[in-house]
């Protein structure tokens, strides 16, 4: 019998979605044996019967459940609710439904100061007024999905990969186990040559580092001692999946931090100025540090100043 | 991480009227806590609001350390090493410095002030200054009032 498979997408850009579609061959050996019997991206499933006659929420009984994107709105959360009681097992998928991801970024201001700069105070907007009819009221800020109902498992990344979601299907439909995450930072993974010298200027972000091209990646000098900003030190590895070396670093990038902080307790923003501050690198110099280090885990984490 | 968090949850600091402040105080092994043993061996007075933790050097004490202690109950925190020159590890009250300075930028995206926390120098042989600096925190701090994140 096919397992019941059910998703829900809410404050998303919808990339993760594409990264199940990004399986690639493994995709059509899993789909024959998942029966999706509600996923909004994919079909017209409707939640209140198919012409709104329904009075109660109806999403399918699933074995998997899949939710990407953090919450948002009260729908979101009534929605994650309903998700927990209709599914077995419920992973989040992307690093937006397991630490807030980039929208969460909007957690550094209330909703108010929020609200005012998207629709008032843009000198590129038209002041229409605030939209209020048939939309959900907002939450005070964005949750990950693990702060409002108990998740199984985590697929972190932005977008996470292809590798992953595989894995965790297969694991799933044979009965095995989900596969744990890394434990290991990026740094751990990362194949670049470290000298140990002190850092003592910044590049910018899009300034390119000095490689050779073609070469193996263990010829590169690590990003950071290049002065390009990588938080690899905070991040928590294993995006490389079989290859191995980080996603970021195989592009010549520095590492954004997707895969979140390395433990639910750590804050990524005073790890990393420690880090930095200790080779030297005046910490002055870092812009905007709580964004720039929370970027994909500002759920929990980033908040207004708290005025004095 | 275990070791702040006793200091602070194991205590109560409730003398029935008017706040008294809690600092945690980080002490270097070779100067600073030879330096409060020497005030405790000569008698110095001074105020008991603070709890002393004995590292074995500055270097050692990371910002996570700080902030933990300060959004867990602590309203100041001392990091007390030896003088710039004199560190047993060469360099790691340099590097304790260095450190400062990210805490006290991190101290405000807490909606700390940053007179809560403070790196001075004390020598093993200076007891009369560890006595003066622990006081002049003190009264820095009742003045701040209590700690934000303070729920007792």
């Amino acid at each position: 019998m096919a397992a019941r498979l059910a998703e829900e997408w809410f404050a998303i850009c919808g990339g993760c979605e594409v990264t199940i579609l990004d399986i690639g061959e493994p995709l059509l050996d899993v789909l024959k044996q998942v029966e999706i019997v509600h996923m909004p991206v994919l079909m017209d499933h409707k939640l209140y019967g198919q012409t709104g006659e329904g009075t109660e929420m109806e999403i399918p009984a699933a074995d998997v459940g899949l939710i990407s994107g953090g919450i948002r709105s009260e729908e979101h959360k009534k929605l994650a609710l309903e998700m927990r009681k209709k599914c077995k097992t419920l992973i989040a998928l992307g690093s937006c439904a397991c630490f807030g991801g980039v929208p969460a970024l909007a957690n550094q201001f209330t909703t108010e100061e929020m609200l005012e700069k998207v629709y008032r105070g843009s000198v590129t907007t038209e002041t229409n007024g605030l939209p209020h009819e048939q939309i959900p009221a907002l939450t005070d800020r964005v949750y990950a999905v693990h702060e409002v109902v108990p998740v199984d498992a985590y697929l972190p990344g932005c977008p996470t990969t292809p590798d992953m979601v595989a894995n965790a299907l297969i694991a799933l439909l044979e009965g095995k186990p989900l596969p744990a995450l890394s434990s290991k930072s990026v740094c751990d993974e990362c194949p670049t040559k470290r000298e140990k010298k002190a850092v003592s200027t910044l590049k910018r972000r899009l300034d390119a580092p000095d490689f050779k091209p073609g070469a193996p990646l263990s010829e590169m000098r690590c990003l950071m001692e290049q002065g390009i900003l990588c938080l690899g030190p905070a991040t928590r590895g294993g995006c490389g999946g079989s290859d191995g070396n980080p996603r970021c670093i195989r592009a010549y990038m520095p590492c954004e931090g997707c895969f979140g902080p390395l433990s639910d307790k750590a804050n990524p923003m005073v790890d990393m100025m420690g880090a930095l501050s200790s080779i030297g690198l005046d910490p002055k110099q870092i812009p905007d540090r709580a964004a720039t280090f929370n970027r994909f885990a500002g759920a929990g984490r980033l908040r207004p100043t708290p005025r004095r | 991480m275990d070791a702040v968090e006793n200091s602070i949850t194991n205590t109560t600091e409730t003398n029935g009227n008017g706040f008294e402040p809690l600092i945690l105080t980080f002490c270097c092994y070779w100067c600073a806590y030879a330096g409060a043993d020497l005030a405790g061996t000569s008698r110095i007075q001074y105020p008991t609001n603070t709890r002393i933790i004995r590292v074995q050097c500055t270097g050692m004490v990371h910002p996570n350390l700080v902030i933990e202690a300060l959004t867990k109950g602590a309203d100041g925190v001392l990091m007390l090493g030896c003088h710039p020159g004199d560190c047993h590890y060469l360099e790691g009250n340099l590097r304790a410095q260095a450190r400062a300075d990210a805490i006290n930028l991190m101290l405000e995206d807490f909606g700390l002030e940053p007179e809560r926390f403070r790196l001075e120098w004390v020598s093993a042989s200076e007891g009369p200054r560890f006595a003066q600096v622990v006081t002049e925190m003190v009264e820095q701090v009742r003045k701040l009032g209590p700690s934000p994140y303070r729920t007792q």
